[in-house]
């Protein structure tokens, strides 16, 4: 026999799950582009709104199958362009502090959602599930929406994706050591600005495509984008830099801060969640899992 | 090296320069309503419209516009007989914005009287500025309890609603309806949200009603429900009655029925829950929500009537509540200046004090009372007519003045 408010917090745990591997898509760009290449990019929020917005206007409040795997594909080209157009525009900064980096991505990123509220409006555009997922199952007697099952499905099997390219693979491999030695990967030659490009150009394809994914979840509105930024950084500073373990453990970490914590401690929430920030800067200033080689810098 | 800073310097320089022209151009766009900013003209009255231009409330704002315009348009662009000039000002989201511009309005474009503000820190922000200025502010959609009570201002009149008032219409009827039911409040963790919460209990109680538990989300941080809804959901409550607006009453509403609550605990709501644009980004899970407010474009009495047909050909959009308001501002500004004959503080708030009962409002009939509204409130349930959603009229309460 189960107690009857074991049903509650488990129900909580699978959602933090489900919030976890949300933020994790979202996150683990922001921690690729910082981490990896050493460039803080602030936009990141936006272009998760930018392709909030592509789900809402492609697929629609109720969007098909087909609707919702095109709007994916064209966030994800979003993504791509969008990020090269970042890693070119930040190239010249390469060179000069973070605070610098901030300002110009932080300025895109106003501009972006500026635009967005231009084109879209300032009405809450809200986005359905596809058929199939957009239902309920009882899980313990609790009705909890199968599409944020699927979701812990999807981050899982990116998570996986992602590590495996990282660590095991040939690209993996050039992309870990130009973080640690640009000079050594440009004297093999190797053209270190097209992995910056490329490594830009995935990390925010992944940023928009979370904004698709998120979208039955968060719906698309005007100030969503400073939202999820926060959430990011948060996820990317206690997980640690530049490592897919990290943001991984960092978004399933805020994903239980953001359920279970609510559920439990409703009012200290955002205590909780800043405090276990300040907690780890104090004792791992370094996140849980940062690369190695980035704190060399 | 060397290029690479000088490029990026001029490309910062470049982008500065864009964004200079791009408040440049947003700053005209203020005006544009507003047409001459020139001064006074002989008999005429200047009238600044604060409404928000930018930010998560600009719907409210382009439905108060409507309803202002529209009644000038079909009123010969004249107030009590005085042709008008409007001037749009942008109130932004907060008192950071809203109040500077409120400051402009009345000593740089000089209006007589201004009307809008949809948030209440706003207005509650400009009230020395106001009673000290001696011009007549007429609060188009704030409902602050406080505006017209604790900070009440001889100048300052409202013709929208107060947050206790709504919720406690609500709150008296479910105790009439159910009494022995228990009901869960939730609300958004900011000044309306608890307005609104304690006009519900305070009503609700008296009828006899219990609550079953209370539970205050973060405002403008909160995207996911599903922590509150379990603890509806423990709590054994039989109803929920909440409070949010914008896209936390899209997320909300949605995530209520995606949890499977809709079925078992009926929500009830202050109508700004279902009221305009959240309506349609909620969609089917809409259906059934039971909302207080004192207007739904449903209403069947003459002058709604009227008054809708005429605001879908102009904009080919339902009217809402917000737009009403501002229509009634203009109503009763109309009136109260065909008596005091001017737009001067003391005159104008002399007259409106004497109006007595406005009879031609889509909302029905209304009067002020201690310079808010006395008015009748709706009990609106979300139904499905033709393919769109509305609220529908349930019932419909006495009329109520303010209560706290």
């Amino acid at each position: 026999m189960v107690p009857a408010w074991f049903d509650a917090v488990f129900v909580s745990i699978l959602n933090g799950a489900a919030i976890g591997c949300l933020l994790f898509i979202l996150a683990v760009g922001l921690s690729l582009v910082f981490g990896m290449m050493d460039v803080l990019n602030l936009a990141h929020g936006a272009i998760f709104l930018a392709g909030a917005y592509i789900g809402w206007w492609v697929g629609g409040q109720s969007p098909t199958w087909a609707g919702f795997l095109v709007a994916i594909g064209i966030a994800t080209l979003f993504g791509v362009v969008s990020g090269g157009a970042l890693s070119a525009v930040t190239e010249p900064l390469r060179n000069r502090s973070h605070l610098d980096q901030a300002l110009l991505t932080l300025g895109i990123a106003l501009v972006l959602a500026e635009l967005l509220a231009l084109a879209f409006g300032s009405d809450v555009r809200s986005v359905g599930a596809p058929p199939g997922l957009n239902g309920a199952v009882t899980i313990l007697g609790n009705a909890y929406p199968t599409y944020r099952l699927a979701l812990i499905g999807v981050g899982v099997v990116l998570a996986v994706a992602l590590w495996l390219l990282v660590s095991r693979t040939m690209v993996g491999a050039i992309i870990r050591g130009t973080v640690n030695d640009r000079e050594m990967i440009s004297a093999i030659g190797i053209d270190e600005r097209k992995v910056k490009l490329a490594v830009f150009a995935v990390g925010s394809a992944l940023a928009a495509v979370a904004g698709v994914l998120g979208g039955p979840i968060y719906g698309a509105a005007p100030g969503l984008d400073a939202t999820v930024l926060i959430l990011a950084l948060v996820v990317v500073v206690i997980g640690g830099l530049g490592s897919v373990r990290g943001a991984l453990v960092g978004a399933l970490v805020i994903g239980q801060i953001e359920s279970l914590g609510r559920a439990l401690f409703a009012d200290a929430t955002s205590f909780i969640l800043f405090g276990s920030l300040a907690l780890v800067l104090v004792l791992r200033p370094r996140g849980l899992f940062a690369a190695p080689g980035v704190a060399a810098r | 090296m060397d290029s690479g800073s000088l490029i990026s310097r001029r490309g910062i320089l470049g982008m500065v320069g864009a964004a200079g022209a791009a408040a440049a151009l947003s700053a005209c766009g203020s005006s544009l309503g507003g047409g001459s900013a020139g001064g006074e003209s002989g008999g005429g009255v200047k009238v600044g419209l604060l409404i928000p231009q930018a930010g998560v409330y600009t719907p409210l704002g382009v439905d108060m516009q409507r309803g202002w315009d529209l009644w000038l348009k079909q009123h010969g662009g004249k107030l009590g007989g005085m042709p008008v000039t409007t001037v749009v000002a942008d109130e932004g989201e907060s008192p950071q914005t809203g109040v500077p511009a409120l400051q402009r309005l009345i000593q740089s474009d000089n209006v007589d009287v201004v009307v809008g503000i949809v948030s209440s820190s706003t207005a509650l922000g400009v009230r020395d500025m106001v009673t000290e200025s001696k011009k007549v502010l007429m609060v188009a959609n704030a409902g602050a309890n406080d505006i017209t009570a604790a900070a009440a201002s001889p100048y300052i009149w409202r013709t929208s609603f107060t947050n206790s008032q709504v919720a406690a219409a609500m709150g008296e009827y479910l105790a009439k309806e159910n009494p022995q039911d228990s009901v869960f409040l939730i609300a958004s963790d900011y000044a309306a949200g608890d307005e609104a919460m304690a006009g519900f209990k305070e009503a609700f109680e008296a009828g006899g009603g219990k609550i079953a538990g209370m539970a205050k989300p973060p405002f403008g941080e909160t995207q996911d429900y599903q922590p509150f809804l379990a603890k509806i959901k423990s709590s054994g409550a039989k109803a929920t009655f909440c409070f949010f607006a914008g896209s936390e009453a899209v997320t909300f509403v949605k995530q209520y029925r995606q949890f499977g609550l809709a079925k078992s605990v009926p929500l009830y709501g202050s109508g700004f829950l279902t009221e305009g644009g959240v309506l349609d980004a909620q969609g089917d899970a809409a259906l059934g929500v039971q909302t207080s407010l004192h207007y739904t474009s449903e209403l069947d009495n003459p002058a709604n009537q009227a008054f809708r047909e005429s605001y879908e050909k102009a904009y080919d959009a339902v009217p809402t509540v917000y737009s009403v308001q501002s229509w009634d501002a203009a109503n009763t500004l109309d009136r109260a200046l065909r008596e005091s004959g001017s737009a001067e503080g003391d005159a104008l708030s002399k007259a409106l004090g004497q109006l007595g009962e406005i009879d031609d409002s889509p909302r029905g009939p209304w009067q002020f009372e201690g310079q808010t509204p006395k008015q009748a409130f709706y009990l609106r349930k979300v139904v499905e007519e033709d393919g769109t959603l509305v609220n529908s009229v349930v019932a419909e309460t006495d009329p109520v003045g303010q209560t706290s």
